[in-house]
């Protein structure tokens, strides 16, 4: 059973086998193609021995098909073409659209003895051309080159021309012919002054045509040692010979080993004109130029992805980003400076605008900006009303020390744009006519290089302090010019201060009423402090002395001056000296109450005297005389010895009289030559009568006045006191006058006692 | 090639003229460069010119020219190997290297005549050597490969270029060559047993500048490095042009270029940095090359080497 299997096996696989391979020598039949670079029969000629001779070593049946550049390309789209030959450029084209096994050889192309496995291109013009000897001579040239995806014949030219400074493709007219016989032709006709086509071409025309290179210049030529063609540019491999994907593997390699078989004098190298091929070449340089030159494949810009850009201009970038990052940093740093500058700016002028205190600018000695609190300060609605006048505008015209308010300002401002600080009291206008003193300071806040001065000026409201401090000036001046003693003392009534005229009352030097207690009245002593401590004050009247002993009468105050706290701090006294006074009330008083020429009691003090004694008497039980005196006799002394002499007899008499009195006694003049007594407890009748006899007795004698002795004699009335009914003063005094008259009428010199009339 | 053609020079001249100024301060950097195929792509960026005015190669024929020019003030920079750059130090001119213009990976070669099939069997033996070279060198690394003294083998010092005839007329049993030299004694029966790659990161052609230019003259060292990337970017991409141009300037053959250029590694941008870091590859090389020729008496002093390396003047990247 399985031997079975495996003869079946093996026999099916082996038919298989055998058919495959029937199939592929009877069908295979390959096609080569070849680039037509010249006209087509010169490559048919050559290469068909080639496709001959691979035919027959590989068994294989090798179709030779020459093309031009597009054919080959539709033809291999098309999958027509197994292999192809074409020149680098053209190979990097089609390999750019399909992907192809690879380069199986490089073509080794012979000249003469020696073959090369390079290429490159060539400048030709005509050998007369004088004006064309060097490649910068190419420019506004017509040229004629085979086309464009011609290695020789058109890239390796621009290359060439590119290093040398000249972009042909630009300026340049440039004719494709398609082949480079045709260029060689167009050069020889003159058609084109200077024309490109690759090497080998001249040498392979030449043998047709041996006076060639005298009929033609070649540019720019190139010292290659060893290299046998004339060349132009630098070298490039030469032609790959090209299998395509869908070829076997089996017939490449046949293919390949029959291309390195070909010896350099075979009959089929020297039919194509080759030494034979070499191991593929490195098409790198062919892709760099192509690159370079931007030529299909690589005509479209590349995908430059900006990790590409990056690295290809990375010092660039690495700049820019640095510059960009600098200018990045700086902006915003001046952005976050002018912010500051900004704030700052605000924060100034916030800080003016809103400072309680007024403050304005001044530019060129006009007000420029200001604030509220100025605008407040001079009682106006709006800085408006301010802006753009100046500080004289606003001030009277006199300051208060004469100046005139404007000339005093000008030599200010010009002090503080020289860059000093003003500062000074000024008085203002407000807007309401009142006058404010404010203390003005000035101070420059300009640069030194700001062409003009900016001054700040700062108000400051004194008025309030001023008026205090006239006020304190003035209660300064009042302690120091009041007529009345002023004292301080400290809560025990120590004195602390004390003015000049304290000074003078007391007498004290002011070491000595410092320190001290102020003059005190004798009776209450320290206890008015405590007078005044309770009650607030105290005042009165009291008898001092001065420093020298003499005394002085004071009317003093004492008030008490309390702390913060309610507790007495200090008390101030006020005294004067009123002694003066008292002396003058003591004479008027003593005017009021006697008589002027005896000194005697006037009738005034006689009646309250009366008024005291009957008191006395009414409360002593004892009795009293009320005794009146009538001189006889009076008037004829006057008359005849004049009112002195009258004047000096009344003195006499009345101051005997007063010697015959007892000291409680008064004895009183009531007017003209009348005298009244009081005389006080009168014990019985007999000693009034004998005091009453010595009276008449010492009146009687004779008195010497004028020189002359006089005498007169007196009648005297009397009643007592008290009596049955009551009686007052005058009556009493009335009834001694009635008995005065009785007297009289008796015969003078007498005395009598009232007595009731009898009713 | 003629990098090896190597000879004396004046010790006095050098010395004397080591204390003159560099490069002067208007004119551009004066750089001495001489044909070698790592020189090359100085070359390239100068045919092309992408040089900057900053930078004027000075060409001469041999390594000698640069290391007058250098000693004599005449030149701020040049292009050298690690060894000669060592032997300036020492005589008290202070070098900067500041790129890596290729390194040795087969182009110096021992040759031995048939029959010495190892290193050991060198001992005794004839060699033909030119020890004031890069060949000198090669001769102390194979010695010490080998496991040899400086004494078990007979030197027989003289230019390289004389190497092949003395090779004809039987004088020596062995070379320390290089190519053309190489191929001659190979097709008169030599062997290859020993080449520079073997010793791998050793011989290495550097571009030096004055300390001088590279600390007040940055700009231009810049650029002249950048030309050198750019010129090694032309000859690795465009191959089948370059080889053309080397060929031109050498006077040799196309092919004779691409296997000179198999000889040695032309270090791209990211192994100059990796080589150039401080006591990286360079300075740890120069260290130890240092102390080998100052035993070896192919210097008087120690030269002290300290900051040779610099990778500061590297571009960022090629264009």
């Amino acid at each position: 059973m399985n031997v079975r299997r495996i003869a079946i096996s093996l026999f099916l696989l082996f038919a298989t086998d055998f058919l495959v391979a029937a199939k592929a020598c009877a069908d295979e039949a390959l096609t080569l193609g070849v680039f037509a670079y010249r006209p087509d029969q010169v490559l048919q000629e050559r290469y068909q021995p080639l496709a001959d001779y691979l035919s027959q070593q590989t068994g294989i049946q090798i179709r030779l098909e020459v093309l031009n550049q597009d054919n080959m390309s539709r033809a291999i789209a098309a999958n027509r073409l197994d292999f192809f030959l074409t020149n680098p450029s053209h190979f990097l084209l089609i390999r750019s659209e399909r992907s192809l096994t690879g380069v199986l050889a490089t073509l080794v192309r012979r000249s003469g003895e020696s073959s090369t496995a390079s290429l490159g291109g060539v400048i030709i013009t005509r050998a007369g051309r004088n004006d064309i000897e060097h490649l910068a001579d190419l420019r506004d040239k017509t040229i004629a080159s085979p086309g464009v995806h011609f290695l020789g014949g058109y890239q390796t030219q621009v290359l060439e021309l590119l290093d040398a400074g000249i972009d042909i493709r630009r300026v340049n007219l440039i004719r494709f012919l398609g082949t480079h016989d045709r260029v060689v032709r167009s050069v020889l006709a003159g058609d084109a002054d200077v024309g490109f086509i690759r090497t080998s071409i001249l040498e392979q025309l030449a043998q047709t045509d041996p006076d060639l290179f005298t009929r033609v210049k070649v540019l720019n030529r190139q010292r290659l040692a060893g290299f046998p063609y004339v060349v132009s540019t630098r070298l490039y491999p030469e032609w790959p010979l090209v299998a395509l994907p869908h070829v076997n593997e089996r017939s490449v390699r046949k293919i390949a080993s029959a291309l390195f078989a070909i010896e350099p004098e075979d009959d089929v190298a020297l039919a194509a004109g080759i030494a034979g091929f070499s191991p593929p070449a490195d098409y790198q340089s062919v892709e760099y130029l192509a690159r370079t030159l931007r030529v299909p494949p690589y005509d479209q810009m590349p995908q430059l992805t900006w990790v590409d850009a990056l690295h290809q201009y990375r010092l660039w970038v690495f700049t820019i980003l640095v510059l960009l990052m600098l200018l990045v940093a700086s902006s915003l740093w001046l952005a976050r400076s002018k912010r500051q500058l900004a704030a700052e700016q605000r924060r100034l002028r916030q800080l003016i605008r809103g400072w309680p205190q007024a403050a304005l600018l001044i530019r060129g000695g006009l007000f420029s900006d200001t604030n509220q609190a100025s605008v407040d300060l001079l009682r106006y609605t709006s800085s408006e009303s301010l802006i753009g006048k100046d500080l004289a505008v606003f001030s009277p015209e006199y300051q208060p020390d004469g100046q005139i308010s404007r000339q005093k300002l000008a030599p200010m401002l010009e002090r503080v744009s020289a860059g000093q600080v003003e500062q000074c009291e000024w008085v203002l206008n407000r807007s309401d006519g009142k006058e404010i003193w404010v203390e003005l300071t000035m101070a420059p806040v300009h640069t030194e290089d700001e062409p003009e001065a900016l001054i700040l000026c700062s108000l400051y409201d004194i008025t309030r302090r001023k008026r205090a401090e006239q006020r304190q000036r003035l209660a300064a001046s009042v302690f120091e010019y009041a007529r009345e003693a002023i004292f301080i003392t400290d809560n025990h009534g120590v004195v602390i201060d004390a003015n000049e005229a304290y000074l003078a009352i007391t007498g004290r030097p002011r070491h000595r009423g410092i320190g001290r207690l102020p003059p005190l009245p004798v009776d209450e002593g320290t206890g008015i402090f405590a007078s005044a401590r309770a009650q607030g004050f105290w005042s009165g009247e009291f008898t001092s002395r001065r420093n020298d002993g003499e005394p002085v009468a004071l009317a003093a105050t004492l008030s008490s001056v309390r702390g913060d706290h309610g507790e007495v701090s200090h008390f101030v006294g006020i005294f004067s000296d009123i002694s003066r006074l008292k002396e003058q009330e003591r004479k008027l008083r003593v005017m009021a109450h006697y008589d002027a020429l005896t000194g005697m009691p006037n009738r005034v003090l006689f009646a309250d005297r009366l008024q005291q004694a009957m008191a006395l008497t009414r409360r002593q039980g004892g009795k009293l005389a009320v005794v009146y005196i009538d001189l006889d006799e009076f008037k004829p002394v006057n008359d005849a010895f004049g009112h002195e002499a009258g004047d000096q007899l009344l003195v006499e008499v009345a101051t005997r009289m007063r010697s015959e009195l007892r000291e409680e006694d008064t004895l009183a003049r009531l007017g003209g030559d009348e005298f009244a007594a009081i005389v006080m407890n009168v014990q019985d009748d007999a000693s009034l009568e004998s005091l009453l006899v010595r009276l008449l007795a010492r009146v009687a004698e004779p008195v010497w006045v004028a020189d002359h002795s006089v005498e007169v004699s007196a009648s005297i009335g009397y009643t007592l006191f008290p009596q049955t009914g009551d009686l007052d003063g005058d009556q009493l005094l009335r009834q001694s006058d009635q008995a005065m008259y009785q007297a009289k009428h008796q015969g003078r010199n007498r005395y009598v006692r009232f007595s009731a009339p009898s009713s | 090639m003629q990098r090896r053609e190597f000879l004396g020079f004046s010790i006095a001249a050098g010395l004397s003229a080591a204390g003159l100024p560099g490069c002067s301060d208007s004119g551009p950097l004066r750089f001495g460069i001489h044909p070698w195929i790592g020189y090359e792509p100085l070359y390239l960026a100068n045919d092309f010119n992408w040089l900057p005015a900053t930078v004027a190669l000075q060409p001469g024929s041999s390594a000698t020219d640069s290391m007058e020019g250098l000693l004599s003030g005449a030149l701020d920079g040049a292009a050298l190997t690690l060894d000669e750059t060592i032997r300036i130090w020492s005589r008290g001119l202070e070098l900067v290297v500041v790129a890596v213009a290729d390194v040795s990976a087969g182009a110096d070669v021992l040759m031995v005549s048939a029959g010495i099939d190892e290193l050991a069997a060198l001992k005794g033996r004839r060699i033909a050597v030119e020890l004031n070279g890069v060949s000198g060198i090669m001769l102390l690394k194979i010695l010490e490969v080998a496991g040899l003294g400086p004494n078990d083998v007979i030197k027989v010092d003289m230019p390289v270029s004389q190497h092949a005839e003395a090779w004809s007329r039987g004088e020596v049993d062995a070379s320390v060559c290089y190519e053309p030299t190489a191929s001659v004694i190979e097709s008169l029966g030599g062997v290859r047993l020993f080449d520079s790659s073997d010793v791998p990161e050793t011989i290495f052609d550097v571009l030096v500048v004055t300390r001088e230019a590279a600390e007040k003259h940055r700009r231009p060292v810049s650029d002249l490095v950048g030309a050198h990337f750019a010129g090694l970017q032309h000859l690795v991409r465009n191959l089948h042009d370059s080889v053309y141009r080397v060929a031109d300037r050498q006077g040799i053959d196309p092919d004779e270029v691409r296997s000179a250029l198999a000889t040695v590694m032309l270090p791209d941008l990211a192994a100059n940095q990796r080589y150039l870091t401080a006591a990286g590859p360079i300075e740890s090389m120069a260290g130890s090359l240092s102390r080998l020729m100052l035993a070896e008496g192919m210097i008087d002093r120690d030269p002290a080497i300290q900051r040779l390396s610099d990778a500061s003047f590297l571009p960022s990247r090629v264009p």
